[in-house]
């Protein structure tokens, strides 16, 4: 399997996205929170964070969201992400490594379409977020 | 499914509950996806001549309120358990959307600690010439206390 795909019959079932380690550092959570939004401190600061209970400052959810769509377009640059769905299980933490691994769950070749599981786990490897994706790629 | 859940649903979903209209911000989706480690040029370069914004940026788009005024108080403590992401068309820099919320499910599962009441609020956006460019659901769970 290649790195990328382009098209629709370069698609396998079963076959696994490259994995994407993506940048959870405090600085590119706080760039996030100064450009887009979610900038309090249980995101940007972890001592705040710890205030309320959480074990460092974590990822806001739609930054996770975020990252797994950037996943797949680095796995297919022509696609074109039509539905994704993400489960938020545990927290993401700040300036803690954290790998996404996706795998092809289905391929509807008459569609165009291909559906992806994602998940993206910590160092222990434990589930923090759970996604699905429908995606169009071109014939 | 539950007597007081369906008392919810008949009450309160698909009843349209906040209208917004929202300034898109080039400069905005394209930090965005730089952060989220987009590559593609189409969304991190506000010169390029597709350039749009990610289909998952419009989770970042919020309203006024996230449930109905007259939702009742649950007896419990809201988390956001997830988000979802139907994209139709491209949303591009400078455009105006409406962003029109509705309750769009309510739901239960029940563990071991008790009955969990899921909450999916839809924020359907439109563009101003009334294309329907996307849905933003988000998916809100409240565990419930044990009464009495």
């Amino acid at each position: 399997m290649a790195d990328q795909i382009e098209k629709i019959d370069e698609v396998e079932f079963g076959v696994e996205l490259p994995a994407f380690d993506p940048d959870t550092s405090l600085e590119n959570v706080r760039r996030f929170g100064k450009y887009v939004g979610w900038g309090g401190g249980r995101f940007t600061d972890h001592d705040a964070a710890r205030k309320e209970g959480f074990p460092g400052a974590i990822i806001p959810g739609v930054m996770s969201q975020g990252f797994l769509g950037a996943m797949i377009h680095r796995w297919a640059p022509t696609a074109q992400i039509k539905i994704i769905d993400t489960i938020f299980r545990a927290p993401v933490l700040v300036d803690q490594p954290h790998t996404i691994t996706g795998v092809v769950t289905n391929i509807e070749e008459d569609l165009k379409q291909v559906e992806i599981d994602i998940t993206i786990t910590n160092e222990a490897n434990e589930t923090r977020v759970q996604g699905t994706a429908t995606i169009e790629l071109p014939a | 499914m539950d007597d007081d859940i369906q008392v919810m649903r008949d009450q309160f979903l698909n009843q349209e509950f906040d209208e917004v209209k929202l300034e898109i911000d080039g400069t905005r989706f394209a930090e965005y996806a730089k952060a989220c480690g987009e590559l593609d040029q189409k969304f991190t370069d506000p010169n390029h001549e597709d350039f749009q914004a990610p289909p998952t940026f419009v989770a970042t788009l919020v309203g006024r309120r996230n449930l109905p005024q007259d939702f009742p108080q649950l007896n419990g403590v809201g988390m956001d358990a997830g988000k979802a992401v139907e994209w139709l068309a491209p949303i591009r820099d400078n455009m105006t959307l409406t962003g029109k919320s509705h309750l769009h499910d309510i739901y239960t599962k029940t563990g071991r600690s008790g009955r969990m009441v899921f909450l999916v609020t839809r924020m359907e956006l439109y563009s101003e010439d009334g294309t329907h460019v996307a849905n933003a659901d988000t998916r809100t769970v409240i565990r419930e206390r044990p009464s009495g």
